[in-house]
Order: structure tokens, then sequence, then C-alpha cells
């Protein structure tokens, strides 16, 4: 279960608060979408959860099965089971997917006391993985991420994600980008990786993602809090009214 | 206005005298060692007053001259097992091999037999006593970046590698440098390749030390590629770290002829690699790329001239230059387009990624366009490694020191990747991961 307690954020370099006592739980093999407008603080929230430097917490805490993760680095946070989805992921020249990819998975199963898996196994579980999602094993030998569309990069995320197994899947605005056969392919991946031991959180600004990734609560974000919890019918409410009543609560 | 010589520059004109009676060559080699001499005699080292060493400066840097390395009697005392170890995965790569130690090329430790017959290598000591070889190649094309370097390569040169190259080979030649690194010495060589019309070859040179005791390198590779020939030709420089490395490039290229060239350095605490590029017809083709990994105090220049003086060429260079500590990495390149030389196409960069907030890059392009039909362009970047590409990678279970490792080979991956042998290209990997494993220990 993740339990986000009274979570305080500010930027460390300018003196501004942008989480201002957030608290949500998810429990496990649920799915939760928070959404929100433009600077409420979802991908603070989303970058907080990985661990990224340059946010100060003043206050809160976050606890992942009962762990505090605010206190691990962001490899140790991988280790114990958080994934985050980025809205822009990264390139990494000269270094191959299947590299990464590799190096990635044996440092998490490293960090969980697992063995590392040798190069025909990692092949073997690479290439089932990058089939589920329509991933050609040539776009992993090329370097990661680069030159890829938009809808490539998103979906090398989710193979991330399913290689790492994590329990704690943070998806930051993974439908940016996307084209309608994209966000189906992404969305079916994703799907694929609901589980009774996984919890998500999806961060979004549209509601159409939530037709894919069917959320068991909708969270609505502004002014650095939770403003309101409900079910997936809130975010079709959303669409229609906007976020304007929230903002409005949260001035 | 005359400068009072150094200790150094006194030291080599005095330990000229005493060795040119053992050096090889035919009279006329010795009377242009004497030109050379004497022409080094009046300028003396190159200092930062020259426009071309503006951040070198050999006279304050090279405190002493070593002794040169002349008739020390050594083919028997190494073995090919020591020379492997220091190589690496070099030695594994299958090629043919001539093996030249302190200087001296060693017969015993060579094998160039598989190259066939239409690959003809001689050892320089032998071809200086050939009036034809002679008359051609004991002084070199002037340099536009160099003079002194050069004559004092001419001055003391005891061996090296004459290469005729009129087939295309199917191994590649290594030429490789061995200092033993018992005493400091001063090592001259040189190598004069010729590579016919169409013809594929790829040329490799290294420079090691089974030893840590400092060597003065100075290497000349005056290379000729012939019509439509694609050469590759690749320098490893991994000296020991107390040593001086002056090197230098001369690479002719002729109609539609390819070249690739690309110097790798991690060795020597200084280091000048000076390349000069000509083309003597159109439609040639020229890479020089290059990766320097650098830490402590260790500085190395790359000083490069290409010159276009006929139309329709195409010339490119990439330099990365990893530093650390407080080392420095130089970049110079010149593209000199005549009038005559419409339609040239030239782009050139150079990048530094600094780990250390001591460390320096000085970059400086310099284009000198005549002709009004040209595309040219050059940049330079100087950078951290990027936090957020740490995050990126630490996000995904991949500890710090792994993920600025993964990032530093990202960036000399790019440089490598102009290598087009994979074999070649993966042992340079695997030396800059070596690189990587030590810097973080």
């Amino acid at each position: 279960m993740l339990e986000i307690k009274n979570l305080q954020v500010r930027l460390e370099d300018e003196d501004k608060t942008i989480l201002s006592g957030l608290t949500l739980t998810v429990p496990k093999g649920e799915v939760h979408a928070i959404m929100g407008p433009n600077g409420a603080g979802k991908s603070t929230l989303a970058y907080v959860l990985a661990g990224r430097a340059g946010y100060q917490v003043t206050d809160g805490e976050v606890l992942w099965n009962g762990e505090n993760i605010l206190d691990m680095e962001p490899e140790e946070r991988a280790a114990a089971g958080v994934f985050l989805a980025f809205q822009y992921p990264m390139e990494i020249p000269g270094v191959a997917g299947l590299t990464f990819l590799r190096t990635a998975t044996n440092a998490v199963r490293k960090g969980r006391g697992q063995s590392e898996l040798t190069t025909p196994e990692f092949m073997r579980v690479v290439k089932q993985k990058a089939a589920d999602l329509k991933i050609d094993i040539a776009m992993l030998k090329r370097p990661v991420n680069v030159g890829f569309s938009g809808g490539e990069k998103k979906r090398s995320e989710i193979l991330q994600m399913a290689m790492l197994e994590p329990t704690l899947c943070v998806l930051d605005e993974t439908d940016s980008g996307l084209d309608i056969d994209a966000l189906r392919v992404v969305s079916d991946g994703v799907n694929a990786l609901r589980s009774p031991d996984r919890a998500m959180l999806v961060i979004t600004h549209y509601q159409r993602l939530l037709n894919h990734i069917v959320p068991d609560k909708v969270h609505v974000l502004a002014g650095g809090r939770i403003q309101a919890t409900g079910g997936k019918e809130l975010a079709l409410e959303l669409e229609k009214s906007g976020y304007a009543s929230y903002t409005g609560e949260a001035a | 206005m005359s400068i009072q010589k150094t200790k150094a520059e006194e030291a080599i004109s005095t330990q000229f005298v005493a060795v040119a009676g053992q050096l090889p060559g035919i009279d006329a080699v010795a009377r242009s060692r004497k030109h050379a001499i004497a022409a080094f005699n009046k300028d003396g080292l190159p200092h930062r007053r020259i426009e071309a060493w503006k951040y070198t400066d050999l006279r304050v840097a090279m405190k002493s001259a070593f002794e040169p390395a002349v008739n020390l009697g050594i083919s028997n005392h190494t073995d090919w097992q020591a020379i492997a170890e220091v190589l690496g995965p070099f030695a594994d790569l299958d090629v043919a091999r001539v093996v030249l130690v302190d200087g001296v090329y060693v017969p015993e430790l060579s094998a160039v037999e598989i190259l066939g017959g239409d690959v003809q290598i001689m050892p320089l000591a032998a071809a200086l006593s050939d009036e034809c070889f002679a008359d051609m190649h004991v002084r070199p094309p002037r340099i536009e970046q160099d003079h002194a370097i050069a004559e004092l390569n001419t001055a003391f040169m005891t061996d090296g590698a004459a290469v005729q190259i009129s087939q295309s080979t199917s191994k590649p030649l290594h030429i490789i440098n061995v200092a033993r690194g018992t005493d400091e010495r001063m090592i001259a060589t040189r190598n004069v390749i010729s590579v016919g019309d169409d013809v594929e070859a790829t040329i490799i040179e290294s420079f090691v030390a089974l030893g840590s005791a400092a060597t003065q390198t100075n290497a000349l590779t005056h290379i000729a590629v012939g019509e439509r020939s694609h050469v590759h030709h690749i320098k490893v420089q991994e000296e020991a770290m107390a040593s001086t490395h002056l090197s230098t490039w001369i690479v002719e290229v002729s109609g539609e002829a390819n070249y690739r060239g690309f110097q790798f350095s991690t060795g020597a605490a200084l280091s000048r690699n000076q390349i000069s590029v000509s083309y003597g017809g159109e439609g040639g083709k020229v890479d020089i790329s290059g990766a320097y990994l650098l830490a402590d105090r260790q500085h190395c220049d790359t000083t490069l001239v290409v010159e276009h003086p006929v139309p329709n060429c195409e010339s490119r260079e990439l330099f990365k230059a990893v530093l650390d500590d407080e080392a420095r990495g130089v970049f110079q390149g010149k593209v000199i387009v005549r009038a005559e030389a419409q339609k040239t196409d030239g782009k050139q960069m150079a990048q530094a990624l600094m780990l250390s907030e001591a460390c320096e890059f000085d970059s400086k392009p310099e284009l000198e366009i005549y002709a009004d039909d040209v595309v040219c362009g050059h940049g330079a970047t100087c950078a951290e490694i990027d936090p957020d590409l740490v995050f990126y990678c630490r996000s995904r279970g991949i500890p710090e020191d792994q993920a600025r490792g993964l990032i530093i080979q990202s960036f000399i991956a790019e440089a490598i990747a102009k290598v087009e042998d994979p074999a070649i290209a993966d042992v340079l990997s695997a030396r800059a991961n070596s690189w990587l494993e030590r810097d973080r220990t």
C-alpha cells in the first residue's frame, strides 16, 4: 500500500511551495488516477516519489509497504519496487537499448537480492515482453530513445517497466504525445501489468487515457493538495466542467 | 630576437651530435638530419607565442631531454607475452603486426607474411639505405601547424615501417610501438605508408609501455592514399603516465579516396597530436575523429589542419574529450578552403565532458574560406554530466557511479562509432571502459 501523508514539498532553488499537505492512499491491486490543471504539482508528486533531486520535503511522509521511501536513494526505491514512467523519457546516445535494459534489470535484481539474468535468460524475457508491446527487437539495438517517435519512447518506458517488475508504478502523463493507436498499445501494456500485488498511480491531464486504463479511483490535484476523490465518473465530469471550481477553491 | 636556449633544447642539440654517427641511412639521409637539427636549433622548441602552440607550451613543459634510444641492442630482451599483456584486447585482434621496441623494428616479434606479396613492409632503417626512398621520404612535407616536431623526427628517427600496399588487405596492419620503460628515453619513429589505387586497408598504430619510466616519443606517419582507395587509420596512445607524446600524421588523399582516421588517447602526461590532411583530387572524403580520456594533470592537444585545394571534397571531424581532475584537453581544428575548392563540404565538432571543477577544455575551430560556394560548419560543446540523465538511470535501479559511467560511455560511443570495423570499435570501447573502471577505484 502507498500512503502519502500530509506531504509538503518546495523547490530547493526557489522559495516556492508546490505540494502543501497532500494525502493519498493507494492500496495494492488498485489503479488510481491523478488529474489536475497545469501547475497543480502532478509531476512534482511523481518526481518526489522517484527521488529526483531539487525538491525539499518540508513535512509529511511517503510509505510504500510501510517503509519510508523518502530516505532512500532513487536506485534503492527502484529496488523497493518504485517505477516512474517519465513524461519525457531521456535519450542516451551511444548506449543500446538492450544494454541499458540489461544493466537496469540486473541492477534492480541485485538490489532485491535476486540473481542476475544471464544473457540468454535476459534475451528470452526481453523478446517476449517486447513482442507484447509490439516493439521490434531491432529498435532495442538502437541507442536508448534516440530518434524515437513519441509513441516509441512511451512504449520503451512501458517495456522498462515490464522488465523491472515494479510493484508501485507511477505513470507521468504517459498519454502525452501519443496518437490513438499508440495510446491503445501503451494502455494494453499497462493493463497487462495490473495485478493484485501492484499499485498504480496514473497522472494525466485528460480523461481519454482513463477509457483505456480504467482507474479504481480518481483524485483531483490542485493547489498542491487533493481536492476531491471519486470513481471513474469523476474524470468524465472533469472533462465537462474543467478544473475551475477546484482551482478557485485552492486559491 | 634571440632567446636563451632551454636546458632541454641544449640537450637535444648535444645529443644529436653524440648519436648522429649511429643513426641509420645513407649520406643523403645524414645530410637531411643535419639540416633538420640546424632548423630546430634555430627556432627551438615551440612555445605559446606561436599561435598553433598557444595552449601547449612545449618549451615550458619539456624540462629535460631524454637520451635518444639508439643502438640499445634490445631485440632479444622482450617477449610477445609481455607486450600482449599491455595491449590488452588489442593483442587478440586478427591482424598482421609490426613491433617496434624502443624505436627499433623487431622482426622476431613481427608477423606480416599473412598480408601476402601485395603488401611490402620494410623496416624504415633499411629503407633509409635506399637512395630513391631517402630522396622521396626523409624530409616530410611541411605542415602548417608545426615545423619543430617534424624536424626533430627527421633528425632522430631510428626506425619504423615503410609500407606499400598495392592490393586490398583482408587483415589490418597493426604497428605496435613498445617502450620498455625501464629508463627514460627519447624514441623517434617514422612510418611511411603508401596505399595504391582502388585498395581497401586498415592500419592501426599503438603506443604502449612495459614499464613506468617516461618516454619522449616523437612519431611521424606520412600516409598517401591512392585514388578510390578506402583507408582506416587508427592510433591508440596508452603511453606511460609521465611521458611526452608528440605525434604527427601527414595525410595525402587522392581523388575519390575515402580516408578515415581515428585517434584514441589515454596515456602520457603531455600529448600533442598534429594531423595534416590535404586532397590531391576531387571527390575525396575524409573523416578524422577521436576521443581522449584524461585525468590527474594530463594534457592532450589535438591540432589539425585540413586543406581543401580542389573542388567537391568532404571533411568531417568529431573529437570528444572526457576530462577529470585537473586534466586539460585542447582541440584546434582548422579547415582551409582554397578559392578553387568549390562545393567543399566541411563539418567539425569538438565536445568535452567535464567531470571535475578543475579541468579545462580549450577549443579553437578556424575556418579559412576563399571559395564562395561551400558548406562549412563547426561547433563545440562543453558540459558536465547531465544530472537529469543520471536520475533517469538511477530511477531504473542503476547505482549512481554506474549511471555516471554509462553516461560517459554514451558520450564516447558517438566518437568510437566513427570506427567502421566492429572488432576494432569493440576493443576501443573496452579500453574506454577500462579507463572508467580505473577512474572509479
